[in-house]
């Protein structure tokens, strides 16, 4: 192979890869821009300070692609999380074990993400509409079980959001495994690629014979699950309840997956562009603090790497596609 | 079948606007009155420790005159309340209106409908701006609550390395406490290290005290302009080993503004050293006294109404604190 079949075959594979990852390069200048401002930035301890703060995000948003690649949404996933930390707080006042309520918390988000999933796929009504009103019923039920006020919560339902294992956080470990398990579940699984045809071709989806109110129910049901996870290492990480937790959170966490390069139209995404979008929200925030920027600068700058991102995002595929027509390349799924 | 989906659709669309223009609402109310007591309409920006300290002030002073008080909440949506004045005014037909705006600006709509609609506006706790005119006002004095938690730090002496949160940027009483506490500290010739923006968001509060920790590991002052973020700075502390008791030498001195009963808790349990208490109960008192007088065909003078905090520390704990509705619930 000469030299220069190497080049364009290297060339191909960074094509291919910055295709798949759009924002690696908008989070690598994010790290050299921070890194300059605030020296502190790119070091060990707040690499994981970042990972830590991004876990409720990567692991919410993990469950949220699998709703979003069946071309779905779920608005009530903030709303859920607050039910489900004020779940914790009222079982616990309620004399119930530590232990129990934290492995009751699950089996409750994902009752409520599988009611999510059997109305979207029973009835027709646009995911949007479904799950803006389980919204306002999930976050009225946990106003009704705080009566509003702020919560304080003992350390014993803390466990997956303090301490650490290894020298890293546990709330980093939880991520991680949701992440991974995720992402292993979409590409590797019979399930992952049925999810995948039916957010690519609802009509095609049906005509094959799939399960599709079954796969609905359960990407629904996943979402509730990832909702779960996420409140207990979130309640984990702030030790109390209150109010306003969560409210809008949703945005956040669709924000992340989109960022990832995922479809709100279905069937094109992954877990692991939206752990990059989750990462690339939280080290834009961490950046911010740690460079001593004026709050009024947050709002802009979160702007405008959102809009850099989104529009960079498309930048390799255009180039990819702009290649192929040239015919330099073999055809590569985008 | 596509019958079935249409209705569904339009019945799920119906349920969610119904939602949202609605609410909650505590105490029912008809109609308005036709005597001396009254039918107020509160409305609130959202419900949470201090709000419903200022409620009971609402509905203890209302409760002396034989009033009925009509309770809505926006859940921190300005739309959302404007359609509930809107509803308080129109259907409820209520006397007076106490209102807590979501948004200082935006709440303009609402006084309009009042004022053309011969209801007395009164807003409490925010201050509010606009054209209209507004019955009475009384809030706290955001500025001066920044300067008395500036002076407990100050008096605290030493080599303060000052962490200041700050609430929502729309919100006057956050930028005013914000602005009151640095001016204070500045003063007394010092200076604050950092400011976290936080939105009023436990979860930022929470992840830009950490990051404001890790930047300056020197930090051992935080001013938090509200208990409300007071669990998430002390998880913070937690999690960076360095939430210890008063008197330890590695102690950070955290000062907080509301006096809820979080801020007494970790007052009295020797984990916060002052907070600069609201007092809520004036603003019931002078509120519904308000509605009454305006409803009397009077005007209320002054027309406005500044109450300032007063401080609770570790030295006065034992002689305030029975003054601090968080001490006392």
């Amino acid at each position: 192979m000469s030299a220069k079949t190497s080049v364009i075959a290297l060339a191909g594979r960074v094509r291919r890869f910055l295709a798949a990852f759009p924002l690696i390069p908008v989070g690598v200048l994010l790290i050299v821009l921070f890194s300059i401002i605030q020296p502190n930035f790119f070091s060990a301890a707040n690499l994981v300070n970042v990972l830590t703060q991004a876990s409720v995000l990567l692991i919410a948003a993990t469950g949220m692609t699998f709703v979003i690649l069946t071309a779905g949404i779920d608005l009530s996933v903030g709303a859920m999380m607050f039910l489900a930390s004020a779940f914790v707080a009222a079982t616990l006042e309620g004399g119930l074990w530590p232990v129990l309520v934290i492995l009751l918390v699950p089996l409750l988000t994902v009752v409520l993400g599988a009611f999510n999933g059997t109305v979207v796929a029973t009835t027709g009504v646009p995911a949007m509409l479904v799950t803006l009103a389980t919204l306002q019923v999930f976050r009225g039920i946990g106003g009704h079980l705080t009566e509003q006020q702020s919560l304080v919560l003992p350390d014993s339902v803390r466990f997956l959001g303090l301490g650490d294992l290894a020298g890293i956080p546990r709330a980093v470990w939880v991520a991680a495994v949701v992440v991974f398990a995720g992402a292993y579940v979409l590409k590797r699984t019979r399930f992952g690629r049925h999810v995948q045809a039916l957010g690519s071709n609802p009509s095609a989806a049906w005509n094959a014979g799939l399960p599709v109110r079954g796969l609905l129910i359960t990407v629904y049901a996943i979402a509730g699950l990832s909702a779960g996870i996420a409140s207990l290492v979130q309640v984990g990480r702030l030790g109390a309840v209150q109010p306003t937790l969560d409210v809008g959170f949703e945005l956040t966490v669709i924000t992340a997956v989109v960022l990832g390069g995922a479809s709100l139209s279905g069937g094109y995404g992954s877990v692991a562009g939206t752990a990059v979008g989750a990462l690339l929200l939280t080290t834009v925030e961490n950046g911010l603090v740690l460079s001593g920027a004026s709050p009024y600068v947050f709002d802009i700058f979160r702007g405008a790497v959102l809009l850099i991102a989104i529009v960079g995002s498309d930048l390799p595929r255009r180039l990819l596609r702009a290649s192929r027509r040239k015919g330099g390349e073999a055809a590569i799924t985008p | 079948m596509k019958l079935m989906k249409t209705a569904a659709i339009v019945a799920a669309a119906a349920t969610v606007l119904v939602l949202s223009a609605c609410g909650t609402t505590q105490t029912g109310s008809s109609a308005g009155s036709t005597s001396d007591h009254l039918t107020i309409g509160v409305s609130f920006d959202l419900v949470n420790d201090i709000r419903n300290a200022e409620l009971a002030s609402l509905k203890a002073a209302a409760a002396k005159q034989g009033d009925k008080i009509v309770f809505v909440s926006a859940d921190q949506d300005a739309q959302k309340q404007a359609s509930q004045i809107q509803d308080l005014i129109q259907t409820k037909k209520v006397d007076a209106i106490v209102a807590i705006a979501v948004n200082n600006d935006q709440i303009a709509s609402s006084i309009a409908l009042a004022n053309s609609s011969k209801v007395p506006f009164i807003a409490i706790d925010r201050a509010v701006s606009g054209n209209g005119k507004v019955t009475f006002q009384v809030t706290g004095d955001p500025v001066a609550d920044g300067k008395v938690a500036a002076k407990e730090v100050l008096d605290a002496g030493g080599n303060p390395v000052i962490i200041q949160l700050v609430g929502a940027l729309t919100d006057q009483n956050a930028v005013g406490r914000r602005d009151g506490f640095t001016a204070g500290i500045e003063a007394g010739g010092q200076k604050v290290s950092a400011q976290v923006p936080t939105d009023w968001d436990p979860t930022k509060a929470l992840d830009g005290t950490a990051n404001a920790l890790q930047s300056n590991p020197k930090v051992n002052t935080i001013f938090i302009p509200s208990d409300y973020l007071l669990p998430s700075v002390q998880s913070a502390l937690k999690a960076a080993g360095r939430l210890k008791p008063v008197g330890d030498p590695g102690h950070v001195f955290i000062v907080t503004i509301d006096g809820d009963p979080n801020g007494c808790k970790a007052i009295k349990d020797g984990l916060m050293d002052a907070d600069v208490v609201t007092p809520v109960g004036t603003f019931g008192e002078q509120a519904i006294a308000a509605a009454h007088t305006a409803n009397a065909g009077k005007a209320v003078t002054p027309a406005t109404s500044q109450v300032a905090g007063f401080p609770l520390n570790q030295a006065n704990l034992s002689t305030t604190e029975s003054t601090v509705w968080g001490c006392t619930k």
